[in-house]
């Protein structure tokens, strides 16, 4: 797949869609739907009010870069960001996991090789994973930051919990992808195939297509929202003082 | 040089009889079993190893999908049609090669020798070993649900040994998690299911 490397504001989004359809789900992610008739990058920002930097950071880790300069980023954008992580977090539990979750019993059904129930079990246990650290960041990060942010916007005292930093989140924040690539090693390398290949197929282009989109899920987090995070943080805590 | 078992399936005890006569003269054949059909040849891979299977493409198309499942649950065996009539060339491409009744007894020979050697016979999908003795008593215990520490105290070795023989474990398998290499310890025989 070609991909634009270099995301000019001129670029028609069409064209980059088209170089890596990955971007229809970023476009989601901002509440933009097909078509997008002929709409250059800085045109489609502009009618959906996002901002251009962000927006252009995020097709280029779409894209596979993942050196992501410091972005201007204003409290709005934080809402934008936290918006963009929880339709992913629709988009997993809802979507990709149930069709990974169904392609696995298929597996299970055609290829009686007793250690494919262990392969269900490893994908229950890795969901449930997944949800709750999914979870913590609904319940717990996500409402931290718009709080932050309102607080900034609205020039309001803070009334946040002083127990709780960023800090602890980044500490916490783990790898989700990894036990997907566990699995792919399994079903490529060493279980035995029976009547599966064609299921088997099927649910190893899922994997990749959701190991390589929680990678850069994962990104956004680490290298845009907790630096950015903590520079709320730290705006925040100067108003105090 | 390796000897090898084949098997011939065709309804026909003249062309059954006739590819022995021919393999007969090769020392590299030990051992020729007949298969008329798809369930007397299914019988047979189940009880013996066979590297080769001389197969009418006629006897695949009466029943596509039994001969599908039989060659993907052997798929370290050559499966070769044995063409004495015209065949569409979708039904040739299911098989690994073809003889042609024509062929000379030398062609023959020079065929079956260029597909042994080309790999894929003998189990050589099958797992090799890839982990040393060591790194698979480590892997064992990881298994077996034990902590750096109590394999450490287990083997007598240094945590730090345990961490090392884990990091090439997980580096030569391609499996970082204990509940993926757990999986892959089933899978290679080196725990029971019966752990679970």
């Amino acid at each position: 797949m070609k991909k634009t490397n270099k995301i000019l504001p001129d670029i028609k989004i069409a064209e980059a869609i088209i170089d890596n359809p990955f971007l229809v789900l970023l476009l989601e992610r901002f509440n933009i739907s097909l078509p997008v008739q002929d709409l250059n990058i800085s045109d489609l920002c502009k009618s959906y009010g996002i901002n251009e930097t962000l927006f252009e950071a995020f097709v280029s880790m779409y894209n596979g870069n993942t050196s992501i300069p410091e972005l201007k980023l204003n409290e709005h954008d934080a809402l934008t960001i936290v918006h963009f992580l929880r339709v992913s977090h629709i988009y997993y539990s809802e979507q990709i996991y149930p069709e990974i979750t169904e392609l696995i019993n298929r597996m299970n059904q055609l290829n009686d090789h007793k250690e494919m129930k262990l392969v269900s079990v490893f994908f229950k246990d890795y969901f449930r994973e997944v949800t709750d650290h999914l979870d913590y960041e609904n319940e717990v990060f996500h409402p931290y930051v718009i709080q932050l942010a309102s607080q900034i916007n609205n020039n309001e005292p803070s009334n946040i919990r002083d127990e709780y930093s960023v800090k602890q989140y980044k500490a916490r924040h783990d790898d989700i992808e990894e036990k997907l690539n566990d699995l792919r090693n399994l079903l490529i390398k060493y279980l035995p195939v029976n009547q599966d290949q064609t299921v088997r197929r099927k649910l190893l282009f899922l994997l990749s297509e959701l190991e390589f989109d929680l990678k850069i899920h994962s990104d956004i987090e680490e290298l845009i929202l907790i630096p950015f995070t903590l520079r709320m943080e730290k705006k925040v805590k100067q108003t105090e003082q | 040089m390796r000897q090898i078992h084949i098997a011939i399936s065709d309804e026909s005890l003249v062309i059954r009889e006739g590819l022995q006569s021919v393999f007969s003269r090769y020392q590299f054949i030990h051992r020729i079993s007949h298969a008329p059909t798809l369930d007397a040849l299914e019988k047979l891979l189940q009880r013996t190893t066979v590297q080769i299977v001389i197969i009418n493409p006629y006897v695949i198309q009466s029943n596509q999908s039994q001969f599908l499942q039989l060659k993907n649950k052997n798929e370290c065996i050559k499966w070769i049609g044995m063409l004495y009539s015209h065949f569409t060339s979708g039904m040739l491409a299911k098989l690994d090669g073809t003889i042609d009744i024509f062929d000379t007894g030398e062609a023959i020979a020079a065929k079956l020798l260029k597909w042994i050697e080309s790999g894929s016979t003998e189990n050589s999908l099958q797992s090799k070993e890839i982990l040393t003795e060591r790194e698979t008593d480590v892997l064992k215990h990881l298994a077996d649900g034990k902590s750096n520490k109590e394999i450490a105290d287990k083997l007598n070795i240094s945590i730090n040994t345990v961490i090392t023989h884990r990091k090439n474990i997980s580096q030569k398998t391609g499996i970082k998690s204990v509940s993926g290499l757990t999986i892959y310890a089933v899978v290679q025989n080196l725990i029971s299911l019966d752990n679970f």
